[in-house]
C-alpha cells in the first residue's frame, strides 16, 4: 500500500504490519501494557518506515487497541474504579514531570538503565532467584 | 443360679454404663465459641477459645461475611481416563473475600508437607490429608457458572456456552479449585494453630493479617461431621489512606500504588516506553492485586496519555491517519481478544509469560543504544525536528 506523508510517498507492506499489529494487540491487550516500545520496531524495521511517520501514526493504532481494551476489561469486571483514580492522578502527573527531568538526563544512559532494570525484573517473574 | 444372677446384674451394669458413656457423647453436642474481641484494626490477633467433645480434633472456619469476589478458572486439564480435553470455564461471584481453615496444631507436620508441594498442591487433597473435609462448608455453597468454551468462541471473546448447574457434589468440588484458583497458596487457606487439651477444651490465636476485607467475619468451630459450633462473629476495621479495593478483594494503602505509578510513569516517559510495562509486574508482585484487575485497570490509565499525545501530533499534521487506521483496525481486534486471554491464564503463567515479554523489551532497548542505531536515529531525529518545524509553522501561517 502507498502511504503519503508529507509529499513523500512510502511502499508499506500492509499484511506484515496488519499481522504483527494484531499480534502486538493480542500480547499487550492481555497483559495491560500499551505495546509502543513493539509497534514502533515494527513499524520502522518491518515495514520500512522512517520514524517521522512512525511516532504519531503507531500511537493512533494503539490508542485503538487499548480502547477495545479498556472496554473489554470492563466487561469482563476487571476493572478497579478505586484501583484506577489512586492510579490515574499519579500516571497524568508523571507525564507532567517527565518531560522536564527528560531534557537534563541522556536518553542513552535512561535507555541503558532500563534494560538493566528490565532484565532483573524479567528473570524475577520467571522466578530464577 | 447365683452364677446366673451375677451375669444378669453385670450384664444390666454393663448397659447402662454404656448407655450413661453414648448419652454423655451425644449430650456434649456441637462444640462452643467464644473469642476475646470483637473488632480488630486491619487485621489482628484473635483468640479463640471453646469446648468439643473430649478426644475430637477440632478445626475453625473463618471467613469473610460481607465481602464476596469474583474467582474464575479454565480446567484445560486432559482426563486422564479418557484423554479429552475439557476446556470449560468456571466462574463465580461468590467466594468470600477471605477464608481459612485452621486445624489441629498437631498436624502442623502434614500441613508442612502440602505447602512444600509448592505451585501444584490442591485444596481437595489437602483437606483430606488434614481431614479437614467436614469443616469446608462456605465455599461449597457457592453459585458457579461453568461455560463450554470453544476456539470459534475464544476468537470472537465470548466465555463459551453457559452449561447446566452442577449438583451439591459436583459444585463442591469445583468450588475448592477455585478456592485455590482465587488464594493461590496453601498457606493463606490453611494453617494448623488449634491446640486442644484432653478435657475437651479448645485455644487458636488466629491472626488476621492486614490488607484484608473489611467487614464482618465468621468463626466457626467444627468437631466432626455435622457438629458445628455457632458462629462467632468480628469486625475488621480499616481507615484512610487504607481502602478496599472491591474487584481485587484486599485493601490497601493506596499511597504506595499512587507513588509507584508517579515513579514508574516519570520514569516511563524518560525510556520512551509506556509505564505498563514496569507497572503491572511491579503491582502483581509487590500487592496482593489479581493479574486481572491489574491488567484492566491499568490499560485505561495510560488511554489519557495516549490521547493527548493523538491530539498534540493531530494538531501538526504528524499523524498519517490511512496507515494508523488501518493497523489500528487490526489491533481492534487484537484488543477484543487479549482482555479474554488474561482470564483464561493463572497468574504464575502471567508472570512467566511476563518475565519473557520484559527480556525481549529489555533486548529491544539495548539494541537501541547500540552505536548503529544511534547513527542512523540522529539522522531520522534531524528529519524529524525539520518536519516539526515545518509543521508547526503551518499550523501557525493557517491561524494568522
Amino acid at each position: 500500500m502507498k502511504v503519503e506523508f508529507w509529499g513523500q510517498e512510502f511502499e508499506a507492506n500492509m499484511v506484515t504490519g496488519c499481522a504483527g499489529g494484531f499480534l502486538i494487540a493480542v500480547m499487550s491487550s492481555m497483559f495491560g501494557f500499551g505495546g509502543g516500545p513493539f509497534m514502533v520496531p515494527l513499524m520502522t524495521v518491518g515495514l520500512r518506515l522512517p520514524m517521522y511517520i512512525v511516532v504519531g501514526s503507531s500511537l493512533l493504532a494503539i490508542f485503538f487497541n487499548t480502547t477495545m481494551s479498556s472496554l473489554r476489561h470492563y466487561q469482563f469486571g476487571n476493572f478497579d474504579p478505586i484501583l484506577f483514580l489512586c492510579m490515574f492522578p499519579a500516571a497524568l502527573a508523571g507525564g507532567y514531570i517527565g518531560p522536564q527531568i527528560a531534557r537534563r538526563v541522556s536518553p542513552i544512559a535512561v535507555k541503558r538503565l532500563a534494560c538493566v532494570g528490565l532484565v532483573i525484573l524479567g528473570v524475577k517473574l520467571l522466578g530464577v532467584f | 443360679m447365683n452364677r446366673q444372677l451375677t451375669a444378669i446384674i453385670g450384664f444390666t451394669w454393663f448397659l447402662i454404663l454404656a448407655l450413661t458413656v453414648w448419652e454423655g457423647f451425644a449430650a456434649e453436642g456441637p462444640p462452643t465459641i467464644a473469642i476475646d474481641k470483637m473488632t480488630i484494626e486491619n487485621g489482628g490477633v484473635i483468640t479463640v477459645t471453646g469446648r468439643a467433645p473430649a478426644g475430637a480434633p477440632v478445626y475453625l472456619e473463618v471467613w469473610a461475611a460481607d465481602k464476596t469476589v469474583r474467582a474464575n478458572r479454565f480446567d484445560n486439564k486432559k482426563d486422564k481416563q479418557t484423554g479429552d480435553v475439557p476446556y470449560i470455564f468456571y466462574l463465580t461471584y461468590d467466594m468470600p473475600a477471605y477464608y481459612k481453615i485452621f486445624v489441629p496444631a498437631e498436624l502442623r507436620p502434614e500441613l508442612d508437607a502440602i505447602m512444600k508441594e509448592g505451585g501444584s498442591w490442591k485444596f481437595s487433597r489437602a483437606l483430606d490429608a488434614l481431614g479437614a473435609d467436614h469443616a469446608y462448608s462456605v465455599p461449597a455453597g457457592m453459585k458457579i457458572e461453568r461455560y463450554k468454551a470453544s476456539l470459534m468462541a475464544s476468537i470472537i471473546g465470548s466465555r463459551g456456552d453457559l452449561m447446566p448447574p452442577m449438583d451439591t457434589v459436583d459444585n463442591r468440588r469445583r468450588s475448592m479449585e477455585l478456592v485455590k484458583a482465587r488464594f493461590k497458596t496453601a498457606e493463606s487457606v490453611l494453617g494448623a494453630d488449634v491446640e486442644t487439651a484432653p478435657d475437651g477444651t479448645y485455644r487458636a490465636e488466629i491472626r488476621i493479617r492486614s490488607g484484608l476485607a473489611p467487614g464482618r467475619y465468621h468463626i466457626v468451630a467444627v468437631a466432626g461431621n455435622g457438629l458445628r459450633s455457632q458462629p462467632a462473629e468480628f469486625q475488621n476495621r480499616i481507615g484512610f489512606p487504607v481502602v478496599y479495593l472491591g474487584t481485587a478483594g484486599t485493601s490497601q494503602n493506596i499511597l504506595w500504588p499512587f507513588l509507584l505509578t508517579l515513579v514508574v510513569a516519570v520514569f516511563g516517559v524518560l525510556m520512551g516506553a509506556g509505564g505498563g510495562f514496569i507497572l503491572n509486574p511491579l503491582l502483581v508482585s509487590l500487592f496482593p492485586l489479581p493479574h486481572t484487575v491489574v491488567a484492566g485497570t491499568v490499560t485505561p490509565t495510560v488511554l489519557f496519555s495516549q490521547g493527548s499525545g493523538i491530539y498534540n501530533y493531530s494538531k501538526i499534521k504528524f499523524i498519517n491517519w490511512k496507515l494508523g487506521g488501518i493497523i489500528g483496525c487490526a489491533m481492534l481486534l487484537g484488543g477484543f481478544i487479549g482482555p479474554k486471554l488474561t482470564e483464561l491464564i493463572t497468574l504464575n503463567q502471567f508472570k512467566f509469560a511476563f518475565g519473557w515479554i520484559l527480556l525481549l523489551l529489555a533486548g529491544l532497548m539495548f539494541w537501541q543504544t547500540m552505536p548503529g542505531y544511534l547513527a542512523r536515529n540522529k539522522k531520522e531525529q534531524a528529519i524529524l525536528k525539520e518536519f516539526k518545524k515545518r509543521a508547526e509553522e503551518t499550523a501557525l501561517g493557517r491561524k494568522a
